[in-house]
């Protein structure tokens, strides 16, 4: 399973205002505060943790079917290499950061990146995620040597996606921000 | 305040955030956030810290954790008035 998250850094800086007061503490918790505040970088900083608990949100949902926005609860952590803890899950995050942008996997262990990204031209955004969603369609069919019509893709309970071929069921992730998307499936 | 005032108090505060303008415009109280209004879930936050200043309520991690579709939004802010 993998959880996927991607942060547009031009598109954060217009949309978010994160120097509004109580924005942070609603978001971070005390150490990932500190974190941010004492980085070189702040706002790289913050997108960078955002997208971790987001990542890391996607894969607990889709072990444990279910939806809830309670970012804070995700706690990132680096003492035992990028991680993030909600109650008694814990998963690892890896994160690539470009000037464009920043992507981050949650995966149950440390393990390869399996998430590619992806730059848009249209800018709409209902035509970006079917271009997403028909990307990952394409990347799907090519791994198991398939015709794309053998896949369906299908939201289960809650809407966390997935992809049915034949009597199997894949655990996909995609992520969409700004002029980046990111897609990712298990296998 | 009834249910349409309380609507009609809580529109302008996710207006700037909505990017479907279509969902927006036949908004009830069963219009999700992120499913319909495709709003961006950092932008949620800010609708929680406007819903804060606009009612001069203070939402819990607890109360945010529904917050994605205007009927639970409806209901957190009825709760923290009348609480």
């Amino acid at each position: 399973m993998v959880g996927n998250d991607i942060v547009d850094i031009a598109l954060a800086q217009q949309q978010s205002n994160w120097k509004r007061p109580r924005y942070l503490d609603k978001i971070f918790t005390q150490k990932e505060q500190d974190l941010i505040l004492q980085s070189d970088l702040p706002e790289i900083k913050l997108w960078q943790l955002w997208s971790m608990k987001e990542a890391a949100y996607k894969l607990y949902t889709q072990i444990n079917p279910c939806r809830f926005f309670n970012p804070k609860a995700f706690e990132c952590t680096f003492s035992n290499g990028a991680e993030v803890t909600y109650d008694t899950f814990t998963c690892a995050v890896k994160t690539e950061t470009t000037s464009n942008y920043i992507m981050s996997e949650a995966r149950l262990k440390q393990d390869e990146m399996l998430s590619s990204v992806i730059e848009f031209e249209a800018s709409s955004v209902s035509t970006q995620s079917e271009f997403l969603k028909d990307c990952l369609l394409s990347e799907v069919a090519h791994y198991f040597q398939t015709d794309r019509k053998q896949l369906n893709f299908v939201k289960q309970a809650y809407g966390i996606p997935t992809i049915e071929y034949n009597d199997k069921m894949i655990n996909v992730s995609l992520a969409h921000h700004g002029q980046y998307g990111t897609i990712a499936f298990s296998r | 305040m009834n249910k349409e005032e309380l609507i009609a108090k809580l529109k302008p505060i996710i207006a700037p955030y909505i990017q479907d303008e279509e969902s927006f415009k036949n908004l009830t109280e069963d219009t999700d956030f992120v499913n319909d209004l495709k709003i961006n879930s950092a932008n949620l936050v800010d609708i929680i810290l406007d819903i804060e200043d606009a009612f001069d309520i203070r939402l819990e991690n607890e109360d945010m954790e529904q917050m994605l579709d205007v009927k639970s939004a409806m209901n957190i802010v009825t709760q923290k008035l009348q609480g």
